[in-house]
Parts: structure tokens; C-alpha cells; sequence
């Protein structure tokens, strides 16, 4: 309970600052939209750099580096120091200035000029809004599982299913809610205030927890020494032969598991009870509940016995599937899927193939029912009971097989490079780019956002690796088990080793980071809707500022209700989701660059670099299941270097052939007199 | 310093950067750097610093200057 009133106290203080800000609006769109050019550096600094550090850089990258280990941090945080710096000083500049000479307010408006095309609107708002909404999907996500995470066990009987927490969806809401209403009453400068604030927090309140986490782990050396001893691989970016013997072994152990099952359950297998007694005392470790304890010394009696020698191959196979629960028996055995082989065992890596089916380790529900319940009620043990999402993940570490080691691989990482270009194209960071009062006010920003995502991203990264190896100092068990939800790893380790007061500290610094990223996103999305379609291609005069900001806010509205219904369903790796959001955008990269430093760059060479991205971008994301496949490659590198090569070619090649822009246009962007 | 020859060394090193971030060299160390910090994490926390180092020079030497390039005599956020 205490952690909810640490975020409900968080949240009604957010909504303080935005009514705080609305006194300081000046009443017009402009001023709503840009804060009228009236950003300083410092506030500049903490606004690109609250807005570009989301759910991703927090929860995402903690998450991922559990799962793939210490090269996260050169996947995407260093290459982001360096990206990110360039397209403020490249891109974010010079279109300032542009926008301060000639009034815009948003992309469209200067690439129509710049590209004498008012059609070319039409085109992008549609992808500029589309790529906006996995990008907020991934903070509303983040923020219900967090929330409930932390606040697991604060109600007494209510929200069973969501283990007595506040349900995820109806943090969603909340956070969509808070932020909804400070983006309403302060408009843009409500949003820098609100940023500046909560970028504070979350970088001042990480770094706090960490030092409380790295202290409760036994200490820096202590935490990566045991990583160094259990998890060798997550150290680097290949697989230590330690880390590749250990998974053998626990593979052949877990294929013995899955024959005894499958024989138990489809070929009528029964131990005699003296026989199953005698193997389960015999099995040296327990295991949650004394679950391994019950299932894995019965099926290496079995083996030893050879009662599982008359499983066939194709029964082999099937019980690995079933087991990995990739697949479910047909009432009709003869309907075998034809990818299963009656000729030879799979291997691990063919098995992967089958997609896990959804929701299947529900079963932990069934199999360990009496365990579950409100985690602060007690078992006989005298131990807490089991919340869902442990009962469903110890059937996960239990029955699923264990995870294959796997490294990075170098032309993977080399072309993850291009993931932060999107940041070149993101519609909120332009917007943010032209309330600078002065070029100068970027050089802070410029200058300061490598070591602020340095700052956020080593904790968490470091973190991340931590979890994978440790335990519980009196159980000695995990703390954070194999298979667990990425998603769910930094809350869970803040739960597990902080207390209630620093749990919900910290977990206000992470809705923070969220809320940082939505609100600019949000704001950007009614800005766009206003400016591009709605003042474009109304009469002129038609409608007040005042009426500009209401249909701004109506739309916000529509497209934030559009996200919260996206975030109901079933959710994927931030991480995953919100590389290919970021691939989406950086595919358009080329376009703005060109349309700043290459005179030839024509209307039509830009439509046909939009439409290769589009396709580019829809083809790829179909092809990796819509994200669900988070391995997803394209000639073993990066869907997002095909997808900016094809726009790249496809620009260029178009431009060459087309007439070029006219001279006043070229005069208008590329002056003579230009230092730039 | 001319202001392009200040473009030419930030270009120069922003590539020296981007060679540097492909640490192919780490990719087998597990060494830990001060005995806690993995040499992939060590390493690119370095390119991070290198960046900032690289970017202030480029504010220095190589900052664009503009025609309207002042500010705008309003009270601004942080003033207020």
C-alpha cells in the first residue's frame, strides 16, 4: 500500500505542476504549440533528453540486457550519444532556424515548402501518426506493468486475477489520464516544465536505487562475480563455452523430462509408487514448492529403467514440442503437423521454429493453485503465497526448456547503428527543436545527452546482467527466474530488494521517464492534427486559436483512447516493439537529411523515398510476426539498414530523373549567403 | 580556426567514433574494468564520455552560425 500512495502522492503532484504551468500560458496557439521560442538551454537539454529517454531506456533496456547481456549498452545507448548529438546539431539547428524564419510548426509544413508539394502532407501525416503510436503504445505498456508489479499484495481482496494490485489497465488509464490533463492546461510549456521536473526525478531517484541494489546484492564486484561464475556470456557478446556446456547438459535433462511426460501422458506410463517414492527422495534439489523435486527424479528413474526406450522418433519429437508447449496433441494423432520429422530427433534450434503458444503458462495456475494467493497472507511454510505471475513463471523455469546461449552478432550490432537516426524524423523532437529561444540553446543539449544517457543506461544495464545470476540470500533461489517477461525485470527487482518506501520512489522515477516521453508524443500528435490538416485546409480565419487548441485536444484524446485500446492486448518485448518503431522512422532519415543539404532532392525522389519506406517498413514488420519474433533479421543484419538503403536508392534514383526544385525554392532553403 | 577545417575535424572524429563503437576486440573479454564492470559495458560507457568530449569541440569549432540568430527579447520559461 505504501508504494501506491508514493504514486498516487507522485501523480496528484504532477497534475499541481500542470495547473503551476497553465498560469504561465499565454493564451494563444502558438504559445500552446512552441512555448513562442521561448525554451532556454538547460530547459532545452532536459526536455530532448526527457522525451528521448522512455519506457525503452528504463524498463526496456533492463529488461534486455537480462536477456542478451552487457552489449545492450553499445546496441543503442552509446551509438544513441553519438546519433542523437548529430541530428541536434545537423538537423535540429538548421531546421530551427527555418522554422523560426518561416513559421512552422511542424515536419509537414516545412516539407511542403520544401518540396512544393501540399499532397505530400496527405502522405505523412497518416505514417507520422501511425509510427507515434507504437512509440506511445510502449510507454502505456510500461506503465501498467510497472504499476502493477509494485503494487502487487496492496488491496485485500479486490483485483485477485492482477494479484491483488492495481490491474494494468487501469494504471494505463491513469498514467494516459495524468498526463492527458498537464499536456491540456499547460500546452507546450507545461510539458517542458513537466519534463525538466520528472527528468530530474527519474535520473536522480535511478541512480539512488541503484546504489541501494548494488549495496543489497552484496556489492559491484560481488553481483558481477556471480554473474561471472552462473552467466559468463551475458559479460560479453559471444557465448562462453562454461555458459554453452552448462545449457547441453540442461538440455538433455530436459528433454528426459519431456519423453517421461509425454510417456505419462499419451502412452500410459504409470511408476510403481515405491519406485516413483524412492526417485523423487533421490532427486538432490527441491526446487520451488519441491516441484523439480516431484517431476524430474521420476523421469531420470524412468530413463535409467528405459521405459521410455519404445518412444519413437515422432514421439520424441512431440514430446519436446508439447513440453516446450509449442504445440498441443490433435485429438486425431495421425493429423501430426508435417514440420514435426518422424525420421530424425529435432534439434533445439528446429523446435524454436514453433511459435509458443499464447497464454500457456497459465497451467502454473492449475498445477500450483493452492500456493497462490494474496502474497501477504501466509502458507503453512510460513512462507508468502504465490502471486500469479510466480506461479505461472515458475512453470515457465520448470517445464520450459532452457534457453540456447547466443552472442551478438557483429553485423547486427554495426547496423543497430541506425536505429537512433530516427530521431532525426521524430515528430515530437521537431516540434521540441523550434521552442529553442536560439541556435545556442542547443549546445548543451548537444553536448550533455551522451553522458545523460550514460547516466540512465549504465544502471540499468548493469542491473539487468545482475538479475540474471542473483539470489535470494536465504533461499539462495533466483530472485528473477529463467523465462521471466523482460518487461516485468527492473520493477521486480526493485520489489525484491527495496523497501516499500524505495520501491515506491523508485517507481515514480520510472513513471517519470514514461510520462516525459508521452506527453511531448501526445501534444505533437493534436499539433500535427491542427496545423497539417485541420488550419491547412480550412478557410482562412475559420477557426480561433481557441478552437485550434479544443480540436487539438479532441483528436489527442482520439489517438491516446486508439493507443490505451492497442495496449489491451497481448503485449510484446518494449524493447522489440520500440526498435521497430524507431527503424520506421530512422527508414525516413534520408528524406530530411536531403531535404537540408542536397539541392536536388525533388518532390517526386521525396514521394518515392516515403512510399519505400512505407512498404519497407510494413513488409518487414508482417514478415517478423508484427514484432512477436524479436530476433527478426533481413540478410543477417537490421531490417532498419534495408529499409534506408531501399528509400535511400529509391530518392536519390527518382531525384536524378525528375526536374529539379525551382529556384526560388533553392534560394529559400540553400542561400548564397548561408554559413551553414 | 576557419570554420571549415573545424567541420572537416569533427567529421573526422565522429567517424573515429563510429569505428571505435564496433569493438570487435571485446567481443570474447570478460574481464571485468574495476572489478565489476563488463569490458562491453566499460568500453562503450568510454564512447559515450568520447561523444560528449567530440561534441563540445564541434560547439567550439564548428558551430553554424545564422543571419537571425538571436534571442528573442521575451521573458522565457526558465526566467519565469
Amino acid at each position: 500500500m505504501t508504494q501506491l500512495i508514493i504514486i498516487s502522492t507522485y501523480l496528484a503532484l504532477l497534475l499541481g505542476l500542470g495547473f503551476f504551468s497553465s498560469k504561465l500560458f499565454r493564451g494563444t496557439s502558438k504559445d500552446y504549440m512552441l512555448a513562442s521560442h521561448s525554451i532556454g538551454p538547460f530547459m532545452l537539454l532536459m526536455s530532448l533528453f526527457g522525451t528521448t529517454m522512455t519506457a525503452f531506456a528504463l524498463v526496456g533496456s533492463t529488461g534486455e540486457s537480462f536477456k542478451e547481456g552487457a552489449g545492450v549498452y553499445g546496441l543503442l545507448a552509446s551509438s544513441s550519444g553519438i546519433i542523437h548529438s548529430l541530428c541536434f546539431f545537423v538537423l535540429g539547428v538548421k531546421l530551427w532556424s527555418l522554422g523560426k524564419k518561416h513559421g512552422y510548426t511542424t515536419q509537414i509544413q516545412f516539407f511542403r515548402d520544401r518540396l512544393e508539394s501540399d499532397r505530400i502532407g496527405i502522405l505523412l501525416f497518416p505514417i507520422l501518426v501511425g509510427l507515434i503510436i507504437p512509440y506511445l503504445l510502449i510507454g502505456v505498456m510500461a506503465s501498467g506493468t510497472v504499476i502493477n508489479s509494485i503494487t502487487e499484495g496492496a488491496f485485500t481482496t479486490t483485483f485477485a486475477q492482477y494479484d491483488y494490485g492495481v490491474p494494468p489497465w487501469l494504471a494505463s488509464l491513469v498514467i494516459c489520464f495524468v498526463v492527458l490533463i498537464y499536456v491540456f492546461f499547460g500546452g507546450m510549456r507545461g510539458t517542458a516544465i513537466a519534463n525538466t521536473a520528472q527528468t530530474i526525478v527519474f535520473m536522480i531517484l535511478g541512480l539512488i536505487t541503484f546504489v541501494i541494489i548494488s549495496d543489497k546484492l552484496g556489492g559491484l564486484e560481488e553481483s558481477t562475480n556471480k554473474v561471472l561464475a552462473k552467466n559468463p556470456s551475458k559479460m560479453i557478446r559471444s557465448v562462453d563455452p562454461a555458459d554453452t556446456e552448462s545449457y547441453e547438459d540442461s538440455y538433455k535433462k530436459w528433454t528426459v523430462f519431456a519423453q517421461y511426460e509425454y510417456a505419462k501422458e499419451h502412452k500410459g506410463l504409470e511408476l510403481d509408487p515405491a519406485d516413483e517414492k524412492a526417485a523423487i527422495a533421490a532427486f538432490p534439489v527441491a526446487g520451488p514448492a519441491g516441484y523439480l523435486k516431484k517431476t524430474r527424479g521420476p523421469a531420470i528413474f524412468a530413463k535409467k529403467a528405459g521405459l521410455l526406450s519404445n518412444l519413437s522418433i515422432l514421439d520424441q519429437n512431440l514430446a519436446l514440442l508439447i513440453q516446450d508447449n509449442r504445440y498441443e496433441m490433435p485429438s486425431d494423432k495421425g493429423a501430426a503437423d508435417e514440420r514435426i520429422s518422424n525420421s530424425s530427433v529435432m534439434t533445439h534450434h528446429e523446435i524454436m521454429k514453433f511459435p509458443r503458444l499464447p497464454g500457456s503458462d497459465a497451467k502454473g495456475l492449475t498445477l500450483f493453485e493452492d500456493l497462490v494467493g494474496n502474497p501477504n497472507d501466509k502458507l503453512a511454510s510460513g512462507k508468502s503465497k504465490w502471486t500469479r505471475k510466480k506461479a505461472k513463471g515458475v512453470f515457465r523455469a520448470t517445464n520450459w526448456a532452457p534457453d540456447p546461449p547466443h552472442g551478438m552478432d557483429p553485423w547486427k550490432f554495426l547496423t543497430y547503428f541506425f536505429v537512433p537516426l530516427s530521431v532525426g524524423m521524430f515528430p515530437h523532437l521537431f516540434q521540441h527543436w523550434l521552442t529553442a529561444k536560439s541556435a545556442d540553446s542547443f549546445k548543451l543539449a548537444v553536448v550533455a545527452h551522451p553522458i545523460f544517457i550514460m547516466i540512465v543506461w549504465v544502471p540499468c544495464v548493469l542491473l539487468g546482467i545482475w538479475m540474471t545470476s542473483a539470489t535470494n540470500p536465504i533461499s539462495g533461489a533466483p530472485i528473477i527466474a529463467a523465462h521471466f517477461p523482460p518487461n516485468a525485470v527492473l520493477p521486480a527487482a526493485v520489489k525484491a530488494l527495496t523497501g516499500p518506501l524505495m520501491a515506491g520512489l523508485l517507481t515514480a522515477g520510472i513513471l517519470a521517464a514514461i510520462m516525459s516521453s508521452l506527453d511531448s508524443q501526445f501534444l505533437c500528435v493534436g499539433t500535427m492534427f491542427t496545423t497539417d490538416i485541420v488550419s491547412h485546409y480550412a478557410d482562412k480565419n475559420r477557426f480561433t486559436d481557441k478552437q485550434l487548441i479544443t480540436i487539438a485536444r479532441v483528436f489527442i484524446v482520439l489517438i491516446v483512447a486508439l493507443t490505451y485500446l492497442f495496449s489491451l492486448f497481448e503485449p510484446r518485448r518494449v524493447f522489440t516493439l520500440g526498435v521497430w518503431c524507431f527503424s520506421g522512422f530512422s527508414s525516413l532519415f534520408p528524406l530530411i537529411l536531403a531535404s537540408l543539404y542536397w539541392k536536388r532532392l525533388t518532390k517526386l525522389g521525396a514521394y518515392a523515398a516515403i512510399l519505400a519506406a512505407a512498404i519497407s517498413w510494413v513488409y518487414m514488420f508482417a514478415d517478423a510476426d508484427y514484432a512477436a519474433n524479436a530476433n527478426y533479421t533481413v540478410f543477417g543484419v537490421m531490417p532498419v539498414a534495408t529499409m534506408i538503403t531501399l528509400t535511400t536508392i529509391a530518392m536519390i534514383v527518382v531525384s536524378l530523373i525528375t526536374p529539379p526544385p525551382s529556384q526560388e525554392t533553392l534560394e529559400k532553403f540553400f542561400p548564397q549567403k548561408s554559413d551553414s | 580556426m576557419n570554420k571549415n577545417c573545424g567541420k572537416c575535424i569533427i567529421i573526422g572524429l565522429v567517424c573515429l567514433l563510429i569505428i571505435l563503437h564496433h569493438d570487435i576486440w571485446n567481443w570474447d573479454n570478460k574481464d571485468p574494468v574495476f572489478g565489476f564492470m563488463p569490458v562491453a559495458l566499460a568500453w562503450h560507457a568510454g564512447i559515450s564520455i568520447g561523444a560528449s568530449l567530440v561534441w563540445y569541440l564541434a560547439t567550439r569549432i564548428a558551430w553554424p552560425t545564422f543571419e537571425d540568430d538571436e534571442p528573442i527579447s521575451s521573458t522565457t520559461s526558465e526566467d519565469a
